[in-house]
């Protein structure tokens, strides 16, 4: 599949406006899309993106916090998200928690902001809360851009995304079988991040109907929040490794089940606390173990990277049980921490490359 | 609970070493002894309550020492509504105040540095690092620290306490109870209400299983009534801070607060303040202030640097400077009227949920701004912790808006609460020196 098919994130959202849509800039992780394409608003991500001013966002933010939280205050006062209508920010973490609050009490935007509470928990009472943040979001939306659509329009929408969520299932599961490199694979299910779920959809339908040689390499699961920069990809292809499978906040974390409800809220609820395990959702670390123990029988990987960005707390305070855990199991692992600003040192391909040729003996 | 373990009890706490704390109090309250290094010419004697305050930090490590197996116990994240396990009887220990001890005793370095050889970053929390290193360890400046038969994690001070809980639930295989409390950017709003509500409700049955007993509503009452009590205390002192010269500074308040942190539901936490107050008041009417020659008064912001208390007092001290309010001890202190005992867990839910920490940057903010004007204050310091990201995000704006705003010089202050390695010395005193100037001009 070529690659190029993959259209520019800027061009998505030119469109979007030409359309007279509406766009939602995204913090990370976990959100409904359905909830907003029922608004008509189309949710374009914002993972920190690197190369930007980060003295921007070093203006109002210390520099113990992530990167990530860094780049997106920094691009948004570069004027990038002047695009979009709203932001809306998941409870993520504490520093997302901080920039939440710092851009609404403090900076205080063009955009709404509109923050949404993610419970820590997977009881009933943490579904019923999930449900009356949704209803409660709804209300806000509707104050916004004055719709008010049904439970029908919103089971219309949850579908569309399931539809397109359970093919990028596909696409993780396929992916040895698509002959992509690794960058070009995470290329293609990271445009879910900006891309509608339609376009999404057809992109991966196409994508899944070609198949290549089966990608060899060291097969290792990727760990963390995201792979960026992305040139790292190519780092670990290089080095003769093949991501397999990855537990990525940003992508494997996110491969949500379609949900059963007939209640919309519920539905949208029970897809994002049922997802794969994940420390900013409050999974135990047992929990988190036995899916990346799971996931490497099922992928055959031989060792995992975890890529961290530093200072992130959520994944910090796991990392010394589960790689334990895994290595109880066999399983070797490595750990390491960017800044997704800097361009990938030395030192780190030469560390994945120690790590790839140990697995590979 | 065993008999042997409950013999030991009584013998250690109750026979003999409560007594022998209260013996040692009454010497020290019948012949105070002023530390050799006191900076008398600067700072006023230490207040008399001290020896209290000892007694009652080392009767509570001393019962937790013999607590296992004769009492349930519960390891709690300070901001935890611990009203229910007092009520069903648990001790319940704070690792966030050992750290703290550790901190103001010297430990962390080494403990930290156990929890780091296991694996653990330095980017993560102090606390939680000092706590973790002690755990895997076995080592602590207070002698012992009971194992947990339950964990109480709730997330109104930060997401932090969950990931550590979670480390904790899974090294000592026990019960973890998470109080989830949603943060308020703007207000409480009736569906996080109710949500932490029910989770209060579900953590009982939990609770009344580990402990062996029923709860006691007319018990939990009773604590509720006595919280409230230290709380509304412990208020009223920290409001003697506006009187010139302040009878006591936020270094001698981060020291007695140890008991509304960790004792909060008990009789002896309310006489405390109670005799706390009383001398505060005595020492107005005498006119004596916390430092000799009060010229300036300060705010802070954020936790203390426990490694370094005596150092900054003395120092601000040196140039006649008191800081007399902080954000930090007011939070103790300033939820007291949300708690009702006639609502037990409708106002137990609504006090959790919000704590300054719970709440936007603008609430703290605002809380700054009126100190700075019931407080009558000259300047502000604000504690950049490297590990605390809660309490530290937003300073930055909230620096700025207090000098737009009042005129005042703020200081941000890069250091952490617990390890001494993020605290650069010759930054910190160089920084101090010209904020001092500033406050003269
Ligand atoms: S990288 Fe970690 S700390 Fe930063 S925003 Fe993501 S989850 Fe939060
Ligand atoms: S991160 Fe801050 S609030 Fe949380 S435990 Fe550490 S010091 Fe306390």
């Amino acid at each position: 599949m070529a690659i190029t098919t993959i259209p520019h994130r800027r061009d998505v959202i030119k469109d979007i406006k030409n359309r007279g849509g509406l766009v939602a800039a995204v913090l990370p992780i976990h959100y409904s899309r359905a909830l907003l394409r029922a608004f008509d608003i189309f949710p374009i991500e914002l993972w920190g993106p690197p190369k930007v001013d980060v003295s921007l966002g070093g203006a109002h933010l210390q520099s113990y916090v992530c990167s990530i939280v860094h780049n997106a205050l920094s691009f948004l006062k570069m004027g990038e998200l002047n695009v979009a209508s709203l932001i809306l920010i998941p409870h993520t973490c504490d520093s997302l928690q901080g920039l939440t609050s710092v851009l609404m009490d403090m900076i205080k935007p063009e955009q709404t902001i509109f923050p949404l509470y993610l419970p820590r928990g997977q009881r009933e009472e943490d579904v019923v809360f999930l449900v009356d943040e949704l209803q409660a979001l709804y209300a806000h939306f509707s104050d916004f851009t004055g719709k008010y659509p049904t439970n029908e329009e919103l089971l219309t929408a949850i579908k569309r995304e399931e539809l397109s969520d359970l093919l990028l299932l596909k696409l993780h599961k396929n992916r040895q079988q698509m002959g992509l490199s690794n960058i070009d694979f995470y290329r293609l299910v990271r445009s879910r991040e900006y891309l509608s779920a339609e376009h999404f959809a057809a992109l991966a339908e196409n994508a899944l109907q070609v198949t290549g040689e089966t990608a060899g390499g060291i097969p290792v699961i990727l760990s963390g929040i995201l792979p960026e920069p992305m040139k790292m990809l190519d780092v670990i292809s290089k080095m003769k490794g093949q991501v397999v499978a990855d537990d990525l906040a940003c992508c494997g974390r996110r491969l949500y089940q379609p949900g059963t409800s007939r209640e919309p809220f519920r539905r949208m609820a029970e897809r994002i606390i049922y997802a794969p395990p994940d420390p900013t959702r409050g999974n135990s670390i047992a929990e988190r173990a036995e899916y990346l123990i799971e996931m490497a029988r099922n992928s055959g990987a031989k060792g995992i990277i975890f890529y961290e960005v530093k200072f992130c707390e959520p994944e910090l305070f796991d990392l010394p049980n589960l790689r334990n855990c895994l290595k109880e199991q066999g399983l070797a692992s490595i750990n390491i921490e960017v800044d997704i600003n800097n361009l990938l040192p030395h030192q780190i391909a030469t560390r994945i490359g120690a790590f790839l040729e140990m697995l590979d003996s | 609970m065993g008999m042997t373990a409950s013999l030991k009890y009584y013998w250690n706490v109750k026979v003999t070493g409560q007594p022998f704390l209260y013996w040692q109090r009454r010497q020290a309250e019948r012949y105070p002894r002023i530390p050799s290094r006191w900076r008398m010419d600067i700072l006023s004697p230490p207040l008399r309550i001290g020896a209290r305050t000892k007694e009652l930090i080392s009767r509570h490590y001393l019962e937790g020492r013999y607590a296992s197996g004769h009492r349930p116990v519960a390891w709690v994240t300070s901001g935890g509504p611990v009203e229910i396990l007092q009520a069903l009887g648990f001790y319940v220990l704070y690792p966030e105040n050992h750290g703290a001890l550790c901190g103001v005793r010297g430990a962390v370095v080494e403990l930290s540095g156990m929890a780091e050889n296991a694996g653990y970053s330095t980017d993560i929390c102090s606390y939680a690092r000092t706590d973790i290193g002690s755990v895997l360890s076995g080592k602590t400046p207070v002698g012992h620290l009971p194992k947990p038969d339950l964990l109480l994690a709730c997330t109104n001070i930060c997401q932090t306490v969950l990931y550590w809980y979670r480390v904790l639930a899974r090294h000592f295989e026990v019960p973890l109870i998470l109080i989830d409390t949603p943060f308020v950017y703007t207000k409480v709003s009736d569906h996080a209400l109710g949500y932490v509500k029910k989770q209060l409700e579900n953590s009982i049955s939990i609770s009344e299983q580990v402990a062996g007993c029923r709860l006691d509503y007319r018990h939990l009452k009773q604590i509720i009534r006595l919280s409230k009590d230290a709380t509304e205390l412990w208020q009223e002192i920290i409001s003697r801070g506006r009187h010139q010269p302040a009878p006591i500074s936020v270094f001698d308040q981060f020291i007695h607060m140890a008991p509304i942190v960790e004792m909060r539901g008990k009789k002896e936490t309310v006489y405390f303040y109670a005799e706390l107050l009383r001398e505060l008041d005595e020492n107005i009417a005498k006119g004596k202030g916390a430092v000799r020659n009060e010229r300036k008064r300060l705010l802070w912001d954020n936790l203390p640097i426990w490694y370094r208390l005596r150092y900054l007092a003395e120092y601000l001290g040196e140039h006649g400077i008191c800081v007399v309010s902080s954000t930090y001890t007011n939070a103790w202190g300033e939820l007291a009227s949300l708690m009702n005992s006639e609502k037990p867990l409708e106002s137990i839910a609504r006090t959790y949920i919000s704590p300054i920490l719970n709440q936007g940057t603008k609430y703290k903010l605002d809380t700054m701004k009126r100190m700075v004007k019931e407080f009558q204050l000259d300047g502000v310091i604000l504690h950049s912790d490297r590990s605390c990201k809660p309490y530290s995000i937003g300073q930055i704006d909230q620096r700025n808006k207090l000098i737009q705003e009042f005129g005042i010089p703020a200081l941000l202050l890069e250091a952490d609460h617990d390890d001494p390695r993020a605290y650069a010395d010759e930054q910190v005193a160089s920084r101090l020196a010209s904020f001092v100037e500033m406050l003269d001009d």
